[in-house]
């Protein structure tokens, strides 16, 4: 009896632990800076993200946005400013929202379209759909019949 | 069938999407910021006799170059912007050079030496550079009298290339 109840203890503290470690919180300013810089291109760099580039235009990136974080201004806010000067391009991963987006959508059109594709064919035609004899085929088909039978009689 | 015309159609739409994309020039990035009013900036000369603001310039044609004196490119399209600062300094056209992650001293000793008569004013933490959307210099920005982005052109500029801009701008302006 004690044993369950120090097991039943153990698992409401881990699941405590758990909740506390995995609740909501507001991101700190160095986490928002180190979000919005992951997702901004360096434009000087190839294919590295502004927090990863040691390129300094990279940091002279950084300190905007970190001057803008300080200032108040939102991620969205933030991001949209960078839209503003270079585009959708400055973003490592296009949004969905804008032409760019066409990006992500276009393979998985095209790949939906071949899996039609692929499917119909190997569906293939169809077979016919079975008809009833006509009653010519059938007066022929009973004669045959009788006919064989009175052969093996 | 269905699949030849499927093939057909996206054959097509590939060959046409390439034409559109082969059709442009490579110089002529259209960022965010063309067609839009120009960020506005106050920054101070090269030689430290003031500041320069765009606000003060409106009604003119201004043509905004980044460089630096690192830039070889920069070094190759000088001789054509002294050329056009030649030809337009008594007009409404105002040409500013943005010197571009650079030292005052090294942004002020390449000024006299390429003989730069135009107003080069330092952009030294770069803002003004990442509100134009600047990749690397040479870029050269046309503004209206309007005070909106009319034209980029990214890497080394042309004489033909700048007195078109400028020419385009004046002739709309004088409409």
């Amino acid at each position: 009896m004690n044993g369950r109840v120090l097991v039943a203890i153990a698992l409401l503290v881990l699941a405590g632990a758990l909740v506390f470690a995995a609740r909501p919180h507001e991101a700190t300013a160095d986490e928002r800076i180190d979000q919005i810089t992951t997702e901004l291109r360096c434009p000087v760099c190839q294919g590295l993200s502004v927090k990863d580039s040691t390129s300094e235009t990279a940091r002279q990136m950084r300190d905007l946005v970190a001057q803008r974080v300080r200032e108040g201004k939102t991620n969205a806010e933030i991001e949209a400013e960078f839209r503003t000067a270079y585009g959708d391009w400055i973003f490592l991963s296009p949004p969905l929202s804008s032409w760019s987006g066409l990006v992500w959508l276009v393979p998985v059109a095209v790949i939906a379209a071949g899996l039609g594709l692929v499917s119909a064919r190997l569906r293939g035609p169809g077979a016919p759909a079975p008809t009833a004899p006509s009653a010519a085929q059938v007066a022929a088909l009973r004669e045959r019949v009788a006919r064989e039978e009175a052969a093996e009689g | 069938m269905v699949v030849r015309v499927a093939i057909v159609v996206a054959l097509l739409g590939l060959v046409i999407t390439l034409g559109l994309a082969f059709r442009r020039d490579p110089h002529d990035i259209r960022t965010g910021t063309v067609g839009k009013p120009a960020p506005a900036f106050t920054l101070q000369r090269l030689d430290g006799s003031g500041d320069v603001a765009l606000a003060d310039l409106s009604g003119k044609v201004v043509v905004v170059n980044f460089f630096a004196s690192w830039c070889l490119p920069c070094t190759e399209e000088n001789p054509a912007l002294v050329r056009v600062y030649e030809r337009y300094r008594s007009s409404n056209v105002v040409m500013l050079g943005v010197n571009y992650q650079e030292s005052r001293e090294n942004g002020l000793a390449y000024v006299r030496r390429m003989g730069m008569g135009w107003t080069t004013v330092a952009d030294t933490d770069g803002r003004v550079a990442l509100s134009y959307g600047v990749f690397g210099p040479p870029e050269t920005f046309f503004i209206g009298p309007d005070g909106v982005i009319a034209g980029r052109h990214i890497g080394p500029i042309d004489e033909a290339t700048l007195v078109t801009g400028i020419e385009t701008l004046r002739t709309r302006a004088a409409r």
